[in-house]
């Protein structure tokens, strides 16, 4: 039974880090009404930042997020600017642009092997740092010390955009550009200077996961493609557009993969994720908690 | 000459061109790239009738690969079954599992279509890998299912060498490219692209455009099985990561995109033009630089969807009628097909 | 014979009433006209019986059978068929591909619905614009697609949803003439429009409605000098009395 108690307390700590590196996913649909395929590429590339930053300096890894956390923002912030911008405005009465989707599907593919091309295939890992292979030793219990770091980044993470979008004069500008965008820019907000800057937050969002990943996690080219399939699916449990939904989906997603293979084999639980998320999809596509667009 | 007659000309040449390629060409190698190139063709003109009419973004079309390759390969491994009835069985399953999966998912706006139908690839392939027998099949789980080349012979479709495996490609390619045109020259080609493009409008003009979608669905998810009979006869070895991936998916629907959605030659031109560049970018730079086919794949892609969104189709198209012209001397008559419009 | 009864129809949204339980019918041949104020539900109810809309309470009738909740392709197919206020053309396809959609409602061969197409395309003057995408046209002539391509489903009934909405003053009376023309082919028609002058001169009989609910009917002379529809446009003050 404390097994399970300790399955179930690390289950939520990585389901945590889960949402959070869904987190720019459901913020990027709440805004732009599309869905970013070349998340998870940004992540891998964050989880590369991260890693440079913290083998060249030596520094406690989430001293990374000084340089990734902006880094990632101005990635972001261009990378919609230069590339999803002109079909946005190719396509402007179109609601849901497919072809947005699969440009972002380019962008994933040109991420991904330009780091195979350059780093090469190898599987990279941080062992010389303070917190991995860290335990917290509650009881008979042992906490993984780096994924409760990252569970605690995820929930400051979460409220931080929480705030900025209900607290600042640019968030509510983000806010009432998803609702209506064209009445948003018929009062005079630039709808796509609100695009570059979910964008440039968004990615932001998965530079921080990516340094929440690396104390512990493997950084190789493809990384990125687990966290995108993972990411979709925790994104419409918790309601596409949805900051808490996405922490809470993770979370479900977390105590799937640490509880499930106690009573059946590590590969099927997989197949469990694949199937709530049909049924989900099919049953309640505004998500589990019907918290849709909460902000 | 006249337009007509040059037009007439260029397809009986091409037609030649295609039938006698095996006689010029006597390296196995190249015509297992062509083989393939056109394997590649239809599986994009097939996803093209619901990814292309009918204006929805299908990204698990693997999964019904998959389903088409394992029906034909268990029946004739287990029950010596030819696998040309194993391949009829294979495309109906898969247009039963294509409506199936099409029933809730056609409802939904174009992210949760999208979204929904990797999950459903995916979640099929997962399944694939974790089941070893399901009742009587053998599925062999992640190994995958080897088909060992003993009974050569037309009935068994099994042949020595690679010209069979050529000719019959070929006509299914021809096959499903004439379809493709007879639909769109349809009730049921207008009712999709009408369907695809103003849902609401087309149903006040009489269309019921969830069972359009869903018709559409079942066709192109029989004859994308029939294509994954094919892939396992032809390669003698299939397994769950290479006939049912997500990049398998991906590549069929972008190189139907960059070729041009919802045209009949755009599937064919897309991969006409981008299978030869993997091919020879992963036989030439494939240890020197990984990936490489990938990055340009991006690329092309990320530059067609911002200049010429509908398609490479579009500008070749104009190309070939300027053509037409200069060669037939006739002043340009314009005359717009509404057909393509 | 009455083409489309409604008895009672109530239609909320929420908390709110949108139509409140309005009572109308339409003769066979008769152009039937319905104005209100921005607001007045008038599009709620027109949603309501061309499909889109399930009524909440009441009944819908179409040449004698119920209709409540038929599925507007289905309505489409028994001779019902609509306009969009806010025009919604296939953009990227051609006039006749437009109009084609419609006719073959009719039809299941390429050759005849493209023949009923065409047709239609003659009787609203419109053969010239056939091969132009539907994407490139002006709004008069977006107005005039939505009619040609409601008409080649042939219906009994046509419903028009402001389909002379931001169109210039000889746009306006070459519409009027076109749909006077189509009851005359013996169309019946119900018109929601906003434009008094095309309405009076078009309609046999105009329902007035306001806040949902039905305040005058009759012949446009007695509507327009009734005292609750001057009421409802202009304010009470505005009553002589």
């Amino acid at each position: 039974m404390i097994y399970i108690l300790e399955d179930a307390i690390n289950g939520v700590l990585m389901g945590s880090i889960y949402g959070l590196t869904a987190l720019g996913l459901t913020l990027i649909f709440g805004v732009l009404k599309v869905i970013n395929f070349a998340h998870g590429s940004l992540l891998m590339v964050g989880m590369y930042a991260a890693y440079w930053a913290i083998i060249l300096t030596g520094v406690h890894p989430y001293v990374a997020l000084i340089v990734v956390a902006p880094v990632m923002y101005l990635f972001g912030y261009y990378l919609q600017d230069i590339v999803i911008k002109p079909i946005f405005k190719a396509e402007k009465d179109v609601r849901e642009p497919i072809t947005v989707i699969i440009v972002t599907t380019g962008v994933w593919y040109i991420l991904d092997n330009l780091t195979l091309l350059i780093f090469g295939p190898t599987y990279r890992n941080i062992q010389d740092n303070p917190l991995r292979g860290k335990m917290l030793e509650i009881g008979e219990m042992f906490i993984s010390v780096p994924k409760l770091w990252g569970f605690v980044t995820a929930v400051i993470t979460a409220a931080a955009i929480f705030w900025f979008l209900q607290k600042t004069r640019m968030g509510r500008a983000i806010r009432a550009t998803s609702l209506d965008r064209e009445a948003a820019s018929l009062m005079g907000i630039n709808q796509f200077k609100v695009y570059n800057v979910a964008f440039g937050i968004g990615t932001a969002t998965a530079g921080i996961a990516a340094v929440t990943l690396v104390p512990f996690y493997n950084i190789f080219p493809t990384v990125g493609v687990l966290f995108d399939i993972k990411g979709f699916i925790i994104v419409v449990l918790g309601g596409l557009g949805s900051i808490g939904g996405a922490i809470l989906g993770g979370i479900i997603i977390g105590l799937i993969e640490s509880i499930a293979p106690q009573f059946m084999t590590a590969t099927w639980t997989e197949a469990i994720v694949y199937g709530l998320f049909l049924v989900v999809l099919f049953v309640k596509p505004s998500g589990l908690f019907g918290v849709k667009y909460d902000w | 000459m006249t337009r007509k007659n040059i037009n007439t000309s260029a397809f009986i040449l091409l037609g030649f061109v295609a039938f006698g390629l095996p006689l010029l060409l006597r390296s196995p190698t190249y015509l297992h790239i062509i083989i393939l190139l056109y394997l590649y063709a239809y599986l994009t003109t097939s996803w093209n009738l619901v990814g292309g009419f009918a204006g929805v973004l299908p990204l698990g079309h693997s999964a019904f690969i998959g389903i088409g390759a394992y029906a034909s390969t268990i029946l004739s491994l287990q029950y010596g079954i030819s696998p040309w009835i194993g391949m009829i069985v294979g495309g109906i399953l898969a247009a039963i599992v294509g409506i199936l999966i099409g029933f809730p998912t056609f409802k939904m706006r174009g992210a949760y279509f999208a979204l929904a139908t990797i999950a459903f690839g995916e979640g099929i392939r997962v399944m694939v890998e974790n089941i070893d027998n399901l009742g009587p099949l053998n599925i062999n789980g992640p190994r995958g299912l080897q088909i060992p080349p003993t009974n050569i012979g037309f009935g068994n479709y099994m042949f020595a060498s690679k010209e069979p495996y050529y000719y019959i490609i070929l006509v299914m390619l021809v096959g499903v490219l004439a379809l493709t045109y007879f639909i769109s020259r349809s009730k049921l080609g207008y009712y999709l692209n009408a369907g695809g493009e103003e849902p609401e409008a087309a149903m006040s003009l009489g269309v019921n455009v969830a069972q359009a979608k869903l018709i559409a669905m079942a066709m192109s998810s029989f004859l994308t099985a029939l294509a994954g009979t094919f892939y396992a006869q032809f390669t003698l070895y299939i397994h769950p990561k290479s006939v049912m991936s997500l990049d398998f998916s991906f590549e069929i629907a972008f190189i139907a995109l960059i070729g041009g959605r919802g045209s009949i030659a755009g599937p064919v031109l897309g991969a006409l033009l981008l299978r030869p560049v993997s091919d020879f970018s992963r036989i030439y730079f494939g240890s020197t630089l990984p990936g490489l086919h990938l990055i340009i794949f991006g690329t092309v892609l990320i530059l067609v969807m911002i200049f010429q969104p509908r398609g490479l189709q579009e500008p070749l198209s104009k190309f070939y009628n300027t053509l037409l012209d200069r060669i037939s001397g006739q002043t340009p008559q314009r005359e717009v097909k509404h057909e393509y419009s | 014979m009455n083409i489309l009864e409604i008895n009672n129809l109530v239609k909320d949204f929420g908390g709110l009433r949108a139509v409140d339980t309005l009572s109308l019918s339409i003769e066979e041949g008769e152009i039937l006209g319905m104005i209100g104020p921005n607001g007045a539900g008038k599009s709620t109810a027109f949603n309501c019986i061309a499909g889109v809309y399930a009524p909440t309470k009441g009944d819908v009738y179409f040449t004698g059978k119920k209709i409540n909740g038929v599925r507007p392709w289905n309505l489409c197919k028994n001779g019902l068929a609509r306009t969009f206020q806010i025009v919604k053309p296939f953009r990227s396809k051609s006039v006749l591909y437009n109009v084609m959609v419609g006719s073959f409602v009719t039809t299941d061969k390429t050759a005849v619905a493209e023949e009923k197409a065409l047709n239609v395309l003659k009787i609203l003057s419109f053969e010239n614009k056939k091969d132009e995408r539907a994407g490139n046209l002006t709004i008069a002539e977006l107005k005039r697609l939505e009619v040609a391509r409601a008409l080649a489903t042939e219906p009994k009934l046509l419903l028009f949803d402001e389909v002379m909405a931001g169109l210039r003053p000889a746009e306006v009376d070459e519409m009027v003439q076109i749909i006077k023309n189509l009851r005359d082919q013996g169309i019946t028609i119900f018109v929601i429009e906003h434009i008094m002058r095309a309405i009076m001169a078009l309609s046999d009989r105009i329902v007035v409605i306001h806040f949902g609910k039905k305040i005058a009917e009759g012949s446009p002379q007695e509507v327009a000098s009734d005292e609750n529809v001057i009421k409802a446009y202009l304010g009470d003050e505005y009553v002589v009395s």
